[in-house]
């Protein structure tokens, strides 16, 4: 495989195509090639076992690999085409269970700022209108879990394993994670022991900032007074973390409303 | 033959061939109308209801405006509903005794339409037999099989039989059963069991996999380690998960035993002559 680095990242955006032109996009362990030929799109991928070296990189190369050579494979014909392909960043299409490596607890009263990140999608797209999506594919495919109070009720999700940092200067810069600031409010008068957020990923819109780094607007989380109960806030706008910062995606899924009420034991874990 | 001829055309005169016409239009105008509205209701239910739901309304509302039209062509023709009534008394019996099977196969039906154990499209277990609910008709219920069999299992035979609903919930267990050899350190076998586990990603976070030191086998000490998994990826969890962990225990040099077999002679009897061929 001959490979030249095009550009640095981001790593999404317009990307423009020659005809027979194939081009490998590298993130953490997702390898991805896409082949524009006359009338035709053929994408593929595969992730490689994760290793320090491979973690975090972000590449985008000319390659004259085969798209036939990868795992998964698949051919998208038109009737024409032009060569300019659309690359998104998405968050995960069901909500991200955000398990922090060490419990903690939040005593009565309290209320802290987390910054969880959750896994993106990488959505591959055509045309102008309408935009016709190819395919949406995790970068890094994350393990399903289930939330709920048993196993007949609760919803499907995906897991993650997260720090829950509370500084921001402690985050490292993770191009193919989100970060999400989570704001827990304690209005209880018992603690509250945190094993596992629920973070609505699909309702959640994608901002880059002028450092690289991707968010989501902020989260609050608030366990009501009764303590059955909790209020779930989406922010309309960009966090305030973000600084400068421009609208990469929208959310995967609208919602009516932004305020959800909902069991505690939906929301908390 | 000139007498038959003038019954005939007087016959042809009187009303009688009008109220068959009148009563043929009808049935015939009935079907016309049972199929189309309740071609239409299913099609204004199909966004809110469910398929068995759809089939329900229907059938129902087909028959019954079937019925409806029947009754009509039969007062046209001049039958007395009271006079058949009193009949049906009498006739229910008749046909009662001569068609037990299909009345409770018929009213067992009823009972499996008000119970919904399970729904059209549905895979159910039924003794051995394993198949996707393709209907839930009035005497029996339609199965396809995974091998694309049709089987038909009749009502009255489905309540009283024990009957697994497989799809009824979104998630489902697999239990793996694993043999470990005598000598190896089962602190680190449940360690490469989670291991598995957690790298697969079909293999869900929560519920956590279970495992369960089932006791000291004949030549194993047996395990069960028990995962979950979203339902439609069962099978390919099932597949993937005792591949993976196959590849593991060899990576670690964890044997899973085969029956041993120890021949013992005696002490006082000499040892068995072994001889080696090439």
């Amino acid at each position: 495989m001959s490979s030249k680095t095009i550009s640095e990242p981001p790593w999404w955006g317009d990307f423009e195509f020659n005809h027979d032109q194939c081009k490998e996009w590298r993130i953490d362990s997702l390898s991805l090639l896409v082949r524009h030929l006359d009338g035709e799109w053929q994408i593929a991928y595969q992730r490689f076992d994760n290793s320090a070296d491979t973690e975090n990189t972000i590449e985008i190369t000319d390659s004259t690999q085969l798209p036939e050579t990868l795992k998964n494979n698949s051919r998208y014909i038109f009737r024409k085409t032009k060569g300019l392909l659309s690359v998104l960043p998405l968050t995960a299409d069901r909500p991200v269970i955000a398990r922090p490596h060490t419990p903690f607890n939040l005593t009565a009263g309290e209320e802290a700022v987390l910054y969880v990140s959750t896994p993106l999608w990488i959505q591959l797209a055509v045309g102008s209108s309408p935009i016709k999506v190819l395919e949406s594919i995790a970068i890094n495919q994350p393990s399903d879990t289930w939330f709920g109070p048993s196993t007949l009720e609760g919803e499907l999700c995906y897991a993650t394993k997260t720090h829950c940092k509370l500084n921001l200067a402690d985050i490292s810069h993770r191009p193919h994670r989100v970060l999400t600031p989570v704001f827990v409010r304690n209005q209880a008068d018992t603690t509250l022991a945190i094993e596992r957020l629920n973070i609505p990923a699909p309702l959640l819109a994608i901002f880059s900032a002028d450092d690289g780094k991707l968010w989501t607007p902020g989260v609050t989380l608030t366990r009501e007074k009764d303590g059955d109960m909790a209020k779930l806030k989406i922010d309309k706008k960009p966090p305030k973390e973000a600084r400068n910062c421009r609208l990469v995606s929208k959310p995967r899924s609208d919602a009516d409303s932004t305020i959800f009420i909902r069991a505690f034991n939906t929301v908390f874990n | 033959m000139n007498e038959l001829w003038i019954d005939f055309v007087t016959y042809l005169n009187s009303d009688n061939v009008w109220q068959i016409i009148r009563a043929s239009i009808l049935v015939i105008v009935g079907v016309i109308a049972a199929k189309a509205i309740s071609a239409s209701l299913a099609k204004i239910m199909s966004k809110s209801a469910s398929s068995h739901g759809i089939m329900l309304i229907r059938r129902g509302s087909y028959y019954l405006i079937l019925m409806l039209f029947v009754i009509s062509a039969l007062r046209e023709l001049g039958f007395n509903f009271g006079v058949l009534l009193g009949a049906a008394g009498v006739l229910s019996l008749a046909i009662g005794f001569a068609s037990q099977t299909s009345a409770s196969n018929l009213i067992s039906g009823l009972f499996l339409v008000a119970e919904r154990p399970f729904t059209v499209g549905d895979v159910i277990q039924v003794g051995t037999t394993v198949g996707e609910v393709l209907s839930i008709d009035l005497l029996s219920v339609k199965l396809r099989t995974f091998d694309n069999l049709f089987v038909r299992l009749p009502n009255e035979s489905l309540i009283k039989a024990e009957v697994t609903t497989l799809t009824r919930f979104p998630i489902r267990r697999f239990d793996i059963l694993v043999g470990v050899a005598y000598k190896e350190d089962l602190k680190k076998v449940h360690e490469v069991l989670d291991a598995v586990a957690d790298k697969n990603p079909l293999c869900l976070e929560e519920p956590k996999p279970l495992y369960i030191f089932k006791g000291f086998g004949e030549s194993s000490l047996d395990i069960q380690f028990s995962v979950w998994a979203k339902r439609e990826k069962f099978l390919e969890l099932k597949n993937s998960i005792q591949e993976e962990i196959k590849y593991a225990f060899d990576e670690h040099n964890i044997e899973i035993p085969f029956p041993h077999r120890t021949l013992y002679t005696g002490s006082k009897t000499e040892a068995f002559p072994v001889e080696i061929a090439k």
